[in-house]
């Protein structure tokens, strides 16, 4: 598996100096994200029911050379992984160029896209890139219940011709109310066409779906409850064919089961919770700041100024004293009290994932004392 | 990070200074992910897994890019041959 993909590794001290990296250069203090999300475009022409950004077919469009500074500043930052995303990165016809801009910089430049429509010149880009995600939650009806169209044979025709240009292929498969019991089909088609990850995310109300038709299409309570046996039966199923993947926001819902219910465990395996505004930061089309790429505005500070930016410091701040139940949650320190796009949404403020069945069970227990 | 056979003397030190490893980058444009599918694997693998880290690490310290350090301004072409560089 070391052969793919680059790893981040978190060394001792002694270790460190047994490499020869000068003490100065792991210095504590303030630490630039990890992975940068960069929106290349407000354009798309799907129209996904729950598109996370509202993205238009008439969206704005960043020119190259702004793009091309925003990467220039990251990899000043140090930041090492750049996901391009939008919008609909293939729809920008210059896409070569930007992935290209962005690799001059020395960042490790990945990308999601839709699949649909794509264009020869737009494959050649994206064969350029260290991996791809195309966006597939399931075959027939099953996409069209998530997307609100029917578009998966678009999906499978991009992962199929990513995959014979020698991409390193993987699929976002977002979990709802409605696609989870169509989940073995669906990653058992992407792994045939040739898809080598599986990344599941967790449906959030943002963009379009910020509506009250989140609270019909999130997972209900008992499919939470038996998610991560799911996702172990998942990484059972494809074991030797394809990679598993989490997104941050499905951390929590997994706090019940073993081993996802280890913070030690997770930590040794890098796996990263809610990290908006810390390990991970977005840059919106329009080239302001964000904590994630489900958060924000337009008025977010501009990447040279982030260190004033409030909606960073709003995620940092929480982190650093975080509510109960999660500032005596034993899975804090990965979780970081789950997603706030949920919490802002659901319960109206900045705070403890209302749909984590750990903060569900204290509310319980202190509406029952009450 | 690319892989070659370990080296036959393996430094104790970084062996046991491995505290985490994260496998990536995932190539999702909105939430960062993390790969899951180690937490199940037996622990001798996952010991394997850990020390073919360590030795990868001890192997290609050249390569190593430390947490906040600028990335190189290179174009990929020339990438190649700054393997051979100072670590910093």
């Amino acid at each position: 598996m070391l052969d793919e993909q680059p790893v981040l590794v978190a060394l001792d001290h002694d270790a460190v100096e047994a490499l020869g990296v000068p003490r100065t250069a792991v210095a504590p203090g303030p630490r630039p994200p990890l992975e940068a999300h960069v929106a290349v475009t407000e354009r798309c022409g799907a129209g996904c029911v729950g598109c996370y950004v509202d993205a238009q077919p008439d969206g704005h469009e960043p020119a190259l050379e702004e793009l091309e500074a925003r990467f220039r500043e990251l990899a000043r930052l140090g930041v090492f992984v750049v996901a391009l995303g939008g919008g609909e990165p293939t729809t920008r016809d210059d896409l070569g160029d930007v992935v290209r801009a962005a690799k001059a910089h020395g960042l490790s430049v990945v990308a999601t896209t839709s699949g649909l429509g794509l264009r020869e010149a737009q494959l050649r880009a994206l064969s350029e890139l260290t991996a791809v995600n195309v966006s597939y939650d399931g075959s027939g009806d099953a996409y069209a219940e998530v997307r609100g169209f029917r578009g998966s044979s678009g999906a499978e025709s991009a992962i199929d011709r990513l995959t014979r240009a020698g991409v390193h292929v993987g699929v976002n498969v977002v979990l709802t109310r409605q696609s989870l019991p169509h989940l073995e089909k669906t990653v058992l088609r992407a792994v045939e066409l040739g898809a080598r990850e599986v990344q599941l995310l967790r449906y959030k109300p943002s963009g379009r779906a910020r509506s009250l038709d989140y609270l019909t299409r999130r997972l209900s309570r008992e499919q939470v409850l038996t998610l991560g046996a799911d996702v172990e039966a998942i990484i059972t199923l494809l074991h030797g064919r394809a990679r598993v993947r989490i997104d941050c926001a499905l951390v929590p819902l997994l706090s019940m089961h073993d081993p996802f219910s280890d913070a030690d465990a997770l930590s040794r395996h890098g796996v990263l919770g809610c990290e908006a505004g810390e390990n991970l930061w977005a840059v919106r089309a329009r080239g302001a700041v964000a904590p994630c790429s489900f958060t924000g505005d337009d008025s977010g500070h501009a990447l040279s100024a982030a260190a004033h930016d409030k909606g960073l410091a709003t995620f940092r701040a929480w982190n650093a004293a975080p509510d109960e139940p999660c500032a005596s949650c034993t899975l804090f320190r990965v979780c970081k009290g789950g997603c706030k796009v949920v919490s802002s949404f659901v319960s109206e403020r900045h705070g403890p994932d209302p749909e984590c069945p750990r903060v569900q069970a204290h509310r319980k227990a202190e509406r029952d004392r009450a | 990070m690319k892989t070659t056979p370990p080296p036959s003397t393996p430094n104790p030190r970084i062996t046991q200074g491995v505290l985490a490893v994260r496998e990536g980058p995932s190539a999702n444009c909105s939430s960062i992910g993390s790969v899951v599918d180690t937490l199940f694997v037996t622990a001798a693998v996952g010991g394997a897994l850990f020390a073919a880290v360590a030795a990868a690490v001890q192997r290609e310290r050249n390569a190593i890019r430390v947490v906040g350090e600028p990335a190189p301004v290179v174009m990929e072409a020339e990438n190649e041959e700054k393997t051979d560089a100072p670590p910093t």
